[in-house]
Parts: C-alpha cells; sequence; structure tokens
C-alpha cells in the first residue's frame, strides 16, 4: 500500500465514520474524532469511564496523521504507514464496522409500474491454504435468491454501481421474497466453494505432508531407545504436527443482501 | 487429497441475526474499506518475504533478508543463526516473527534472552518492526500476553517454570543459545520441555571446542536431525569431525552462518595499540615479591595459581592484591601466613600512586570522547572510580550482577552523561556500546574470546567511527607476555571477530585459557613459558593455513566453515 493510497483510504475511513476533516493536505491530516471513534481508537476506556460517571462534557481527541515521512518530527503527530499499529487498528475497526450490509438498487418506477428487486446474498471471503507456509485467496460470492444463480467478482461488480444503491427501499419498487432461504443460501455458497477447493492441485499439501513424516522419523529415530516414551516425545510429535499439518480456514470478510434489478445481473 | 477444511461459521450468526431484528447495517463505505483493508492484508503466495513492506523505519540489509527468506522458505521456521558478533542476528530474527505474524501462523511467542538484553529486544521488536513485545513482569501474566521478552534465568524459575511449560508456543526465541548447548543442564532441559512450533536459536559461537556441544543444540530444536546421540557418538567422536562433509551438510540444514567478509557490509576500521607502562619502583617491589615467593613455592597457599592470580592483580592494582590476599589469608593454616601478609601489607602501603590508572588519565583526556575501561577485578574498578574522580572526570560502573534495571540505566548514564563506563568481566557480555568507539583494556583477559566480546560491544552493526583499542601491559611482567602472544602472535587483534574461535575448533585443539593456564603456571621459568608460548602461537598458525586450504577446496561450497 503506496503512501497515497494510505492517506485516501484514512480519508474515506474518517468521512464514513462521522469524522469531521479539519485539515487535509498531501502528506497530512487532521481530524476531529467523534465520541465513537474516540472510544474505538485512542484507548483511554478510564477517561471515558469518568465522563459517564460525572457527566461532565465529552472532549473527544484531534488526530492528526502523517502520511509523508518529511512532515514527521516536524509537527505534533503521528507518522503511519502499512506497517504501524494505529492503520492496523483503523483496519480492525472498518473490518468491525462494516460486517453486514444490506442495501437496494434505486430503481426507477412509477406508481402503475411497480419495479420488482431480486434478493442476492452476498459473501466476501478469505480463504487461507496453511502449513508450515501460508497462502490467502480473496473470493466474493453472490447468490440470487430467486433462481439460484450464482456469480463470482460479487463485490466488485457491485462496486460499479455504487452510487445507485441505497439503504432504503425506494418509492414504487418492492422486494420478491427469497424462493431459496438465506440460510440455505449460505449453505450453498459454502458447498460451492469447498467443492471448488476440492478441485484444485494441492501439491503443496502433499510436500507439507512429506516432510511432516520425514520429521516424525527423525524423531522416532531420537527416542528409539526409550522404552517409555517420554513427554518431551509427546509435545515434540504435536509440535511437528502443527507446524506441519495442512489445512485450509475459510472466513468471511463481510457480506449482506442487496435488492437488485432483474436486468442488473441478467447476463448470470 | 483429504484436506480438513474449516468453514468459519461466526459471520453468519451475526448476519441470521440482524436479518431477524432488521438491523443495523453498514454503510457502504465502511462495508467497502472494510473489504480493501482485509484485501490489503492477504499474502496471495507460499513464497517470498512480505515483512519488508512493513518496515519503515529501517531497511534490512541484503544478507539479513536472505537469511529470513531461507530461515522460512527452505528450513521450515526452525534454525540456528549464527552469524559472526555485530552481523544483525536480532534483525534476522526479527524479520522472520514478522513474517510469520503477518501471515497469521504465529500468534504467540516467548523470547528469552540475557537479562541485559530484555529491555534492548523490548525496544527493537516495537520500534523497528511494530511487534507489540513486552518483557516479563508480574502483573503481565505469561498466558495472557501473546509476545513476552524474559531472561531465561527468570523464566526456568517456579513458578514460572510451571507455567510457561503450560503454554504452547507458535515461536520460541533464544538469543546466546550456545549457553544451551550442555545437556545435563537446568537450562537445557527447560528449554527441551518447551512447546513449540517455530524456533530460533541465536549464536555467536556455534562451535567452540566439542562436537557433543553442537549435537545438543541441534537436537534442541530438530531432535533427531542428527541421528541418536549414541548413532552420533559413534559416528564422529573420533574423526575430524568438522571437516567431515555430511556432517557440514547436515548442519548447514538448519544453521545459517554468515561471516563478515561475506556480507558486503562496509566495517569501520579497527586501531590496536598497546602501551607498555613502567611500574614505578615501589609498585616493582610488590610484584617482584609476589614472584619471588612463587618460583620458591613456599606453600603458604596451596596453589600456585593463586599466585599466577596475585602476579596478575599486581598489574593492575594494589587493591586487587589486597582483596585476594586477604581472603588467601583467611583460608591458608601455614605458620608462614602471618609474616608474608605482613610484608605484602607493608609493600601495599608504600605504593603511592598507579601507573596505569595515571596512564589511563592521561589517555582519556587526550581521547576527549567517550571511553569505555575494562578490568577483571572488581577492586580495580571501584579504585578507578575513585581516581577518575579525583581528576574531575565522570564514570560508570558496570557489573554482570547489576539487575536488569540499573544495567540499562547505567548504560542510558554512560550514553547521556558520563564519558567513561568501567565495566568488569562479567558485564562484557550482552550489552551494545556502539555509540562509543574508545575501548582501554586495563588488564587482559586470558581468554582471547572473552577479548572479542569486549571489543564487539562497540564494534558492531551501527558503528560509525573508526574503533581505537588500547591494550595496557606493564614491561617485564606476566602482562606483556601474554600481550605478547596475543597481539603479535596470534595477531588476534586485527583479525575479524570470530575468525578465532573457528580456528581452534577445527584444530580440536581445547580452549585456549586452558593452554593459557597450563604455561603459566606449569613453567619453571621465564624461557620455558616463551618457548610455550612459541608452541601455543604455531598450533593456531597451522590451524589458520588448514583454514585456508579447505577453503580454496571448497570454493563456493556451503557459508558453514
Amino acid at each position: 500500500m503506496q503512501q497515497q493510497e494510505i492517506q485516501s483510504f484514512l480519508e474515506s475511513f474518517f468521512t464514513a465514520t462521522g469524522c469531521q476533516i479539519e485539515k487535509n493536505l498531501p502528506g497530512e491530516l487532521t481530524v476531529q474524532l467523534t465520541i465513537d471513534m474516540d472510544k474505538a481508537l485512542m484507548n483511554r476506556p478510564f477517561y471515558w469511564h469518568y465522563i459517564e460517571k460525572t457527566g461532565g462534557i465529552p472532549n473527544p481527541m484531534k488526530l492528526t496523521l502523517f502520511t509523508d515521512f518529511s512532515k514527521k518530527g516536524k509537527k505534533k503527530g503521528e507518522w503511519i504507514h502499512f506497517g504501524s499499529n494505529r492503520l492496523h487498528q483503523i483496519f480492525k475497526t472498518a473490518r468491525q464496522m462494516g460486517s453486514y450490509i444490506r442495501l437496494y438498487e434505486k430503481a426507477r418506477g412509477g406508481k402503475s409500474r411497480q419495479i420488482p428487486l431480486d434478493p442476492w446474498l452476498c459473501v466476501n471471503m478469505k480463504i487461507s491454504y496453511q502449513c508450515h507456509l501460508k497462502k490467502d485467496h480473496y473470493r466474493s460470492i453472490g447468490l440470487n435468491l430467486i433462481n439460484g444463480a450464482m456469480m463470482e467478482n460479487f463485490h466488485q461488480e457491485v462496486s460499479k454501481i455504487k452510487n445507485q444503491l441505497s439503504p432504503k427501499i425506494p418509492d414504487f419498487c418492492f422486494t420478491l421474497s427469497p424462493l431459496i432461504k438465506v440460510p440455505s443460501g449460505l449453505r450453498r455458497i459454502e458447498q460451492f466453494i469447498i467443492k471448488g477447493i476440492e478441485q484444485e492441485e494441492h501439491q503443496w499439501a502433499e510436500e507439507a505432508r512429506k516432510k511432516w513424516q520425514e520429521d516424525i522419523n527423525l524423531l522416532e529415530k531420537f527416542y528409539e531407545n526409550d522404552v517409555e516414551k517420554t513427554v518431551n516425545y509427546f509435545n515434540e510429535m504435536k509440535a511437528i504436527q502443527e507446524q506441519y499439518e495442512p489445512k485450509i480456514n475459510i472466513s468471511i470478510i463481510n457480506g449482506g443482501i442487496f435488492y437488485l434489478t432483474r436486468e442488473r445481473f441478467f447476463h448470470v | 487429497m483429504d484436506i480438513p477444511i474449516i468453514f468459519d461459521k461466526s459471520w453468519q450468526e451475526g448476519f441470521l441475526k440482524r436479518l431477524e431484528e432488521d438491523g443495523p447495517w453498514s454503510n457502504w463505505d465502511l462495508y467497502d474499506l472494510a473489504n480493501q483493508a482485509e484485501k490489503q492484508l492477504l499474502v496471495p503466495e507460499f513464497k517470498g518475504l512480505v515483512a519488508p513492506k512493513f518496515l519503515v523505519n529501517f531497511t534490512p540489509l541484503e544478507h539479513q533478508i536472505e537469511t529470513a527468506r531461507r530461515v522460512v522458505e527452505e528450513m521450515n521456521g526452525k534454525a540456528i543463526l549464527a552469524d559472526e558478533v555485530g552481523l544483525g542476528k536480532t534483525i534476522e530474527a526479527g524479520l522472520i516473527l514478522k513474517e510469520y505474524m503477518i501471515r497469521g501462523l504465529v500468534k504467540k511467542v516467548l523470547i528469552l534472552v540475557p537479562a541485559s538484553l530484555v529491555s534492548q529486544w523490548v525496544k527493537e521488536l516495537n520500534d523497528k518492526f511494530h511487534i507489540p513485545a513486552v518483557a516479563f513482569k508480574k502483573s503481565y501474566p505469561w498466558d495472557q500476553m501473546d509476545c513476552i521478552v524474559s531472561s531465561l534465568d527468570t523464566a526456568k524459575k517456579s513458578p514460572h517454570r510451571e507455567t510457561i511449560l503450560e503454554q504452547s508456543y507458535d515461536m520460541i526465541i533464544i538469543d546466546e543459545a550456545h549457553k544451551l548447548k550442555n545437556h545435563k543442564t537446568k537450562n537445557y532441559e527447560f528449554a527441551q520441555s518447551l512447546k513449540k512450533k517455530f524456533c530460533l536459536l541465536l549464536t555467536a559461537t556455534p562451535i567452540q571446542n566439542k562436537i557433543e556441544e553442537v549435537f545438543n543444540l541441534v537436537s534442541l530444536l530438530k531432535p533427531g536431525h542428527l541421528g541418536s546421540y549414541q548413532e552420533f557418538v559413534d559416528k564422529y567422536k573420533n574423526k575430524h569431525s568438522y571437516n567431515d562433509v555430511d556432517l557440514k551438510n547436515l548442519i548447514a540444514k538448519v544453521m545459517i552462518r554468515n561471516l563478515r567478509k561475506d556480507t558486503g557490509v562496509e566495517w569501520t576500521k579497527r586501531h590496536v595499540e598497546t602501551v607498555y607502562i613502567e611500574f614505578s619502583k615501589e609498585e616493582r617491589d610488590l610484584y617482584d615479591y609476589i614472584s619471588s615467593l612463587r618460583q620458591e613455592h613456599s606453600g603458604i597457599v596451596n596453589s600456585a595459581f593463586s599466585f599466577l592470580t596475585l602476579q596478575r592483580e599486581a598489574c593492575s592494582s594494589k587493591e586487587a592484591v589486597y582483596v585476594t590476599v586477604k581472603k588467601m589469608m583467611e583460608q591458608s593454616e601455614s605458620p608462614l601466613k602471618d609474616s608474608f601478609f605482613e610484608t605484602v601489607l607493608q609493600k601495599i602501603q608504600q605504593i603511592t600512586k598507579n601507573s596505569k590508572a595515571e596512564k589511563a588519565v592521561e589517555l582519556i583526556k587526550e581521547i576527549d570522547d567517550k571511553v569505555i575501561i575494562f578490568t577483571e577485578y572488581r577492586a580495580s574498578q571501584l579504585y578507578l572510580q575513585w581516581f577518575l574522580k579525583q581528576h574531575g572526570i565522570t564514570s560508570v560502573p558496570f557489573r554482570g550482577g547489576f539487575r536488569r534495571g540499573k544495567k540499562e540505566w547505567m548504560k542510558e548514564l554512560f550514553e547521556n552523561h558520563a564519558q567513561v563506563f568501567i565495566a568488569t568481566e562479567a558485564g562484557g557480555e550482552g550489552i551494545n556500546l556502539q555509540f562509543c568507539s574508545h575501548i582501554i583494556n586495563f588488564d587482559l583477559p586470558w581468554n582471547p574470546m572473552r577479548l572479542e566480546q569486549r571489543i564487539g560491544r562497540i564494534h558492531r552493526y551501527g558503528q560509525e567511527k573508526d574503533v581505537h583499542i588500547y591494550n595496557f601491559a606493564i614491561k617485564n611482567t606476566i602482562e606483556e607476555h601474554i600481550l605478547h602472544l596475543l597481539y603479535e602472535k596470534i595477531d588476534l587483534f586485527r583479525r575479524v571477530i570470530g575468525e578465532l574461535d573457528e580456528i581452534l575448533a577445527r584444530l580440536e585443539f581445547g580452549s585456549m585459557e586452558d593452554h593459557m593456564i597450563d604455561i603459566f603456571k606449569r613453567s619453571a621459568s621465564v624461557g620455558e613459558m616463551k618457548v610455550k608460548l612459541d608452541n601455543l602461537a604455531s598450533m593456531v598458525e597451522l590451524a589458520e593455513m588448514m583454514r585456508e586450504e579447505n577453503e580454496h577446496a571448497t570454493a563456493g561450497d556451503s557459508k558453514l566453515s
């Protein structure tokens, strides 16, 4: 992530959380935090506890962040970069606050022509392939809960029409109730992903299992003269299992329901 | 292929609840930002390092990045990092740890280091790597903090020991791991019982004298890599093991050793100067008296070695002699002891000045910059502190026995307020003072490794100036002989750090210190001593020639030599 990208990420984040951006210069951002954001980011529970107990006037902090290295030290503020804890705290906050969504397409209907909207279930996922090494894949799947159509890169596609989405159901539109219930829709997506993974080549896992077996053999050799196996032997055996055992973890980053016109993703 | 696939369902519960309760829902911007953030943190490939992208406060050196890559990709996260002193093993360990943390493979970490290095590790991990490591304190329970730095001594003691052994660590890092070479020690047994997925052992001196020590270290890391103990001993015990190609290859699979000359890092120069000093008449009197007794084997104290110690102390300060003599007399039952004690006392009282200390003051004033003085004796340390104060020179003392907090404090005082740092031998290890570039060796240890460690305090990664080392030696004493061997014969001070231990290991030569003690203790005359010293020097020379030949023969071979 380049410093400029970080700055624009921060800008969007603070705007989206309702904080006032007081200064927005290249490489420098000053924000007046809201009470909620102060609580989320500034790590001063005792202050907030005190204010709430005494009924004092809350005074949320201002935060100045520099993304331009040359400004560091000249003024008061924090230097923020891809590795800094502050950025990761903000990432985490964004994840917590952006977990679930429900939006409607702003279709233009009329009194005489009411427009039906299809429910799409969307799930954005991280798939981690893990042994002694690890890699992650990102998948975004949308499922039409009326006709069962499934769509890859759903998030990317829906981003293209983000300006036509509204949190409230627009006038002269109505939602179709799902033929596929949400829990079973979630199961379909899960099955679809798992099936796909099962069909992939898993050379990495074979290699990991081979290494695992090699280390087991070494360990057996090392303890071969012990009549009774020691605690250390079992500990080591468990440790190398944790080190090498291949597994795949799937976690959902976020997702939700999008009500869209039938034509929107008609091609699917 | 049958691989367990775990689908995390925690999100789904929250989702269904919101559907039921009609919200609350996020807005599009935050929803999209959450996606972006998560995508930024994905690591799309098994191979390669992502950690360097996360570091901005410094740029790791090429050999450090390459080391981290090899440990992660080729060694599966279990390695002995054995770079020469001052090449940044801490940085390498930090890089590896960071890589695993970013990839989500490591969360719970225990870092065991010498007490004097605890704060330094915590600071480096936080400042350089943004890893929230904390030093162990009673208020931070072992089971609740993710990344704890502690001394091995604290960790192995009850009740900490029991709690630690209950934990399953994703990674264990042990600094100065050569202290774990003996499998019969408590330290070793403790380290062996730790539950660890990944493990890094850091040491600058992986190979010293015994081949078993290598076996113990490797077996801690990866039991069975060198076979069972019996197998190993049968196979390698009676060979010139360090030249055994199979063994070398096996070790190279779990150990990385970068040498200064291979790193391409430009090191500042090392200037070594011997400063010969003449005793005053009274000091000479005391020294000669002690030497004469030694020749006569007077039986006042049992061990000839004690006299040797006294001789060396006489070269340092009369205070050092006094302390030792007093102790000897308390233990001795010889009828002659009273007259001996009285004579020594008398001679001590005659001495009105310390010629070395005077020279030191002169030199410190001339240097007009920060200086470290090393002495072997606590009494000399105290005296020097007092003496420097008389001359308006500020100094701080440093000893191995100081508590962690005090060590840090003394280091800080030296860095910011005092001109001179007076350290005893035990304080030589485990503190980094690269902001200073002058060392005075007020007296000399017999073990060249210790000398290296002294110099290593300042001549290391991060030193920006040329380093100056002044070796004090009193003319016509045992000290001059020692220096003659170390300096002129073995050319010790000109060597790069770490070279000598390898040379000695190659020869299966025994400890340098043992040789020295033998020479100085058992020689009947000065002449014999000199001959023996010459022999020792030739052996080192021979070992070095063997090394060079071997290097030619295996040029391009592994870095282990």
